[in-house]
């Protein structure tokens, strides 16, 4: 009997084990292949026939193809832009639409849920249109507006939240005088910090995981200007691919680690933020 | 559809309401009322609300000089989007060639368009001064307070704090979300393509010509009726084995580690979760090289002897395994190349709504004597699809917009050997936003584009309100307050 639930424990464990590998392969494959010692994709062999970290060296010198601490740079800047405007409309709208009472409130929510409908990829043409109207393509501050103008639409998870906040709370506070820009300042903001901080980092990470727009506003520009995403991409191009290979490897190992870091202090956040939004409808 | 219509009625009666106000305001109003309606802050004025007064009849003087000196340009070419083509002719003054003055098509659609929202706004704003006009008239022959200046900031910090939150936000989503959607939609009706190109060319209404030739499939040439069938039809069933192997796989990879058996659970789910820490355009566009036809995966395969067994069966007729070069090989692949990217994200949500899994119910079914089956199948599945259902539908619409791994694997990578499919620059993987991204960023083909567009909204709208009526029943929202 006893012997039947340890074989039970190991095969168990066992298994899960054999899903980790399974789902980590590309990921060791990345770190090894970062180590290799040639330029190129090694296609013979699972590990470098030779290691060594030279690349992640040259990966610092930049030339005209590879740019990665220009566009390092780019793409922190964008996204402490896009991540402070984000917060703050997502958190005022959110507001607006849980505290608020009044009529167009509910007209207004259906609204947004049309408007969400149509994808990102969609209104994107057309906003590559009017930007280049104005010469803001190929620019960040382009970029910036267009990950941060419609972030109000993404209110949701977040008024989830601020639905849970108790009410009798603020009444009380009314009672004592308080008018609802202080109740939102200083009792509904200190009382959701987690989800504050899954908005701030959330956004924070959009324009590093973001590649669709960033290629369509960035394309035509000069490569100095890219984003980490454009310009990694840029690297496995079929002319350049054999001489950059290992360099988009280590590239992405180091825009992958902070990323990481960041996601991982995230995911806790994450999962309360689409739980309680999704029980609370 | 019963919400839907109500929303509907309510909305309709409150146009009603807005314009039966703005008709009474002007019958009994007084002098100051009926002035309003031409200047914007006579109403105001007269009962001492200078600040208001000021900045209505400013915005009125800005919306005049808006369409005097700007829209005048453009809106009246809205009918014709332009009739004179750029030319150089020689300036015989300065001897140098020079252009004339030419129409821009886009420019005039573009600007008729954001001429129009501002003067509805401006029409919204103008109704409101009259109605709010004759409402302080009313408040000052009952003889009831009149706010000052001070009161009415008092006012926006307070009980309408809303309007001060929401302006901005609401700025920013009609600038990059409303008049992009409205000039989409206006695309579709013109022939904006390679040929109409502004400023060197232009391009004017053809009505229904584009979605015509959507739905029409003759022909060898124009052939978008035959790749839209095929690529609609891929992309629904990409959508929904993306959706269910997720869910489901995310559901049972969590039930795994959460088991009581499991040794070191969060180690397991760290190392599982590292993989979508990274960064999509890094993994895959590593996957894909992993898998490309000289790539590591075929290497091996071949060394084991897999891709030989697999051309003696006849399944392949290369000497590697097409993984992302061929369809129904691609079509697999990124299904399967999908889950390893969707699980993990899945499995996070489920072990977030399992952990309130009611444990008086587990128990009781344990008493009853259910086996692990019984209780997944009884207890579990109904508590997570009555709690996700919601997701579960939006995660349908994200997938059939799933720009990101479509493109990643396959830009560049997959060529279609169809021609009918290449003469409409569609391949067998694209989804419909992957196709629109190619045809606008290569072909430069704006008016398929568009109609795509609406095309996808369509399909997109059409599934939520049918899932939202089915699936998730009522408005819980007060529930929980």
């Amino acid at each position: 009997m006893k012997d039947k639930k340890i074989g039970g424990i190991v095969s168990h464990n066992l298994l899960i084990a054999v899903l980790c590998v399974i789902w980590l392969i590309p990921i060791v494959w990345l770190v090894c292949m970062s180590f290799s010692a040639a330029p190129n994709m090694n296609t013979s062999t699972f590990f470098p026939t030779e290691w060594s970290a030279k690349y992640y060296v040259q990966l610092f010198h930049s030339d005209t193809v590879n740019q990665f601490k220009a566009w390092f740079m780019n793409t922190f800047k964008i996204a402490i832009f896009t991540c402070i405007i984000c917060t703050c409309f997502t958190l005022m709208v959110a507001y607006a639409t849980s505290f608020g009472k009044f009529k167009a409130r509910k007209p207004l929510m259906n609204v947004a849920v049309m408007l969400n409908l149509f994808p990102g990829v969609l209104t994107m043409i057309a906003v590559y249109f009017t930007l280049r109207t104005f010469n803001l393509t190929n620019s960040h501050i382009g970029l910036i507006l267009v990950y941060s103008a419609s972030s109000g639409l993404g209110y949701l998870i977040c008024k989830g939240f601020f639905d849970t906040v108790p009410r009798a709370l603020c009444e009380a506070a009314r009672l004592d005088g308080c008018n609802e820009a202080r109740i939102f300042a200083q009792i509904v903001i200190p009382t959701s910090r987690p989800i504050i901080v899954y908005t701030i980092i959330s956004s924070f990470l959009t324009p590093w995981m973001d590649f669709v727009f960033a290629k369509m506003i960035l394309n035509a520009g000069i490569s100095e200007n890219y984003t980490v995403a454009v310009g990694l991409y840029k690297m496995l191009d079929k002319s350049l691919i054999n001489s950059y290979f290992t360099i988009f490897c280590c590239g992405g190992i180091l825009v992958s680690v902070p990323i990481a870091i960041l996601f991982f202090i995230m995911q806790k956040f994450y999962v309360e933020g689409i739980t309680a939004g999704a029980v609370k409808g | 559809m019963k919400n839907a219509g109500s929303a509907v009625a309510g909305f309709f009666a409150a146009i009603g309401h807005f314009f039966g106000d703005f008709f009474t305001a002007i019958a009994k109003g007084d002098w100051a009322v009926k002035l309003t309606l031409l200047i914007w802050g006579a109403g105001y004025a007269r009962r001492k609300q200078y600040v208001k007064a000021i900045v209505l009849t400013a915005l009125e003087v800005g919306v005049i000089c808006f369409s005097v000196f700007f829209a005048s340009q453009y809106v009246p070419k809205f009918g014709t989007l332009g009739t004179v083509v750029m030319e150089q002719q020689l300036n015989m003054q300065t001897l140098k060639m020079e252009f004339n003055d030419y129409d821009h098509s886009f420019l005039i659609l573009l600007f008729s368009l954001f001429s129009f929202v501002v003067w509805l706004i401006a029409a919204v704003v103008w109704i409101r001064s009259v109605t709010g006009a004759y409402r302080l008239q009313l408040d000052a022959e009952a003889g009831r307070h009149i706010n000052t200046f001070k009161d009415d900031v008092h006012d926006y910090l307070g009980d309408k704090f809303y309007v001060t939150l929401l302006t901005l936000p609401i700025i920013g989503i009609v600038v990059f979300t409303v008049i992009p959607i409205l000039l989409l939609i206006f695309v579709a009706f013109t022939n904006y393509d390679q040929q109409h190109m502004p400023p060197s060319a232009l391009f004017t209404w053809v009505g229904f010509t584009n979605f015509k030739s959507l739905f029409s499939s003759g022909g060898m040439t124009v052939t978008f009726g035959y790749a839209f069938v095929r690529v609609l039809g891929w992309t629904l069933v990409w959508a929904f084995f993306a959706t269910f192997t997720t869910y489901f796989g995310g559901i049972l990879m969590s039930l795994l580690l959460n088991s009581k058996k499991t040794r070191a659970p969060r180690l397991w789910r760290t190392l599982l979760v590292i993989t979508i820490a990274v960064p999509q355009f890094v993994s895959l566009l590593l996957v894909r090289n992993f898998f490309s036809n000289g790539g590591i995966v075929n290497t091996i395969c071949a060394r084991i002897g897999l891709t030989g067994w697999l051309r003696s069966m006849g399944l392949i007729s290369t000497s590697y395994i097409p993984f992302l070069t061929a369809p129904g090989w691609a079509h697999v692949m990124i299904i399967l190349i999908n889950i390893w990217i969707g699980v993990p994200y899945q499995m996070l949500i489920a072990t977030g709504i399992l952990m309130n899994l009611p444990a008086d119910q587990l128990e009781s079914a344990r008493v009853d004597g259910a086996n692990k089956f019984q209780t997944f199948r009884y207890i579990t599945m109904p508590y997570m699809l009555q709690v996700t259902a919601p997701t579960l539908v939006t995660d349908f619409v994200k997938n059939i917009n799933n720009f990101n791994v479509i493109y990643l694997l396959t830009d560049g990578v997959y060529t279609t050997t169809n021609q009918l499919m290449a003469n409409s620059q569609a391949k067998e993987v694209d989804l419909l936003v992957t196709w629109l991204f190619n045809l606008t960023q290569n072909y430069y083909n704006y008016k398929m584009a568009a109609v795509i567009g609406i095309m996808v909204f369509i399909v997109c709208a059409v599934f939520t309100l049918v899932a939202f009526n089915f699936l998730i029943r009522g408005d819980k929202e007060g529930v929980y307050q």
